[in-house]
C-alpha cells in the first residue's frame, strides 16, 4: 500500500502525458504519417511514446 | 520592445504546440524515476518473481546525495536529449519555411531575433528543470533523509549552467544548418565529444564545461563549493557568451536565400 502511494504520482503523471497528447493529436491537422498509427504508439508505449510524437509526431512547418 | 515581441511570440508557440505542458511534465519523470526505483527495487524484485525463496535482497544503502546525483544523471542523458529536440527547429525550422525571412525583413537586428528566442527557450528549460528537481527533492527528502535547501540551490544553479551550454550550442548549430534533424545529430555529437574529452583529459582540464557534474558531487561531499567548481561555471558560462555571438555572426552571413 506505501509502494503504491509513493509510486501513484509517477502513473498519474504518466498518464497525464498521454492525455495532453491525444489531445494534441486530434489538434492537429497533418501528422508525419497516420493519425491512428499516433494513437497506438502514444497508447501502448508509455512514456516514450508521447515525447517521441510531441518531438517527430507533428509537421509544424 | 520588439525584443519583448519576439519574445512573446516565441513563448506564445511554445505553449501552442504544448510544449509548455508536456516538458515540465517529461522532466518529473526523468527526475523522479531512478530515485524512487533504486529505493524499492527490493519490492519490484518481489512482485515481479523469480527470485529463489529465501534470498535476501539488500538496495545499496544510499544517502540523499547521491539520490539527488541519480536525479541529476538521467537530467545529463535524457533531459539533454529532450532539450535539443526541443529546440532543434528554433530558428532553423523557420530558415526552412521562410518565417525568419518575414521576420528579419522588418527592421529586426539578427542579435534580437537570436537572442530573444534564447531567453524563451531557457526559460521553458528553467522551468522544467526546476519543476521536475523539486519533485526529486522532495522524495529524496521523503526516502533518502535530509537534503539542505543551500545544497539543493547549488546543485541546481551550478548545474542550470551546463544546461544553458547545450541550449547555446543547438541555437549555433541551428545558424549553421537548415535541416532540425542534422541539428540534433550535431548538437549530440558534439555533446558526447566533449563528454569522451573530458573523461580522458579530466586530470589536465579541471575547468572543462563536463565536468561540472563532478565538482558538484565533490561540492555536495565537502559541503563547500570547490575552486574548480566556480573555474568550470565562469568558462561554461563564457563559452556560451562566445557561442551565441558567435551564432548572431553565422545567421548574418549565411544569407536566408542559397
Amino acid at each position: 500500500m506505501d509502494v503504491f502511494m509513493m509510486l501513484a504520482p509517477l502513473i498519474i503523471i504518466q498518464f497525464l502525458l498521454m492525455i495532453v497528447a491525444i489531445i494534441a493529436l486530434l489538434k492537429t491537422e497533418q501528422t508525419n504519417g497516420p493519425k491512428p498509427m499516433w494513437a497506438a504508439i502514444i497508447i501502448l508505449i508509455s512514456f516514450i511514446g508521447p515525447i517521441l510524437f510531441f518531438i517527430v509526431g507533428r509537421r509544424q512547418y | 520592445m520588439q525584443w519583448i515581441t519576439i519574445f512573446k511570440k516565441e513563448l506564445l508557440e511554445d505553449w501552442r504546440n504544448f510544449k509548455w505542458v508536456w516538458v515540465p511534465l517529461v522532466f518529473i519523470i526523468i527526475c523522479i524515476m531512478d530515485p524512487l526505483s533504486t529505493y524499492y527495487l527490493p519490492q519490484i524484485l518481489d512482485a515481479v518473481g523469480g527470485v529463489p525463496e529465501g534470498t535476501v535482497i539488500e538496495g545499496p544503502e544510499l544517502g540523499p546525495t547521491e539520490a539527488i546525483m541519480f536525479s541529476l544523471t538521467e537530467v545529463s542523458m535524457l533531459g539533454v536529449l529532450v532539450i535539443v529536440a526541443i529546440s532543434m527547429a528554433v530558428i532553423a525550422g523557420e530558415r526552412k519555411s521562410g518565417v525568419a525571412e518575414l521576420v528579419l525583413v522588418k527592421p529586426v537586428s539578427y542579435f534580437t531575433y537570436i537572442s530573444a528566442k534564447w531567453a524563451a527557450k531557457l526559460l521553458l528549460v528553467f522551468t522544467a528543470y526546476l519543476i521536475g528537481m523539486l519533485t526529486s527533492w522532495y522524495y529524496v527528502n521523503l526516502l533518502f533523509g535530509d537534503l539542505s535547501a543551500s545544497q539543493f540551490i547549488g546543485l541546481f544553479l551550478f548545474y542550470f549552467i551546463w544546461l544553458i551550454f547545450v541550449v547555446t550550442l543547438t541555437f549555433l548549430y541551428n545558424t549553421v544548418v537548415k535541416i532540425p534533424g542534422l541539428v540534433l545529430t550535431l548538437s549530440l555529437i558534439t555533446i558526447m565529444a566533449m563528454s569522451a574529452i573530458n573523461q580522458i583529459f579530466s586530470f589536465r582540464m579541471p575547468w572543462f564545461p563536463n565536468s561540472i557534474s563532478e565538482h558538484i558531487t565533490t561540492m555536495l561531499a565537502e559541503g563547500a563549493i570547490p575552486n574548480d567548481l566556480w573555474g568550470a561555471a565562469g568558462i561554461t558560462l563564457g563559452l556560451s557568451v562566445i557561442l551565441l555571438v558567435a551564432s548572431n555572426f553565422i545567421l548574418k552571413t549565411k544569407e536566408m536565400a542559397d
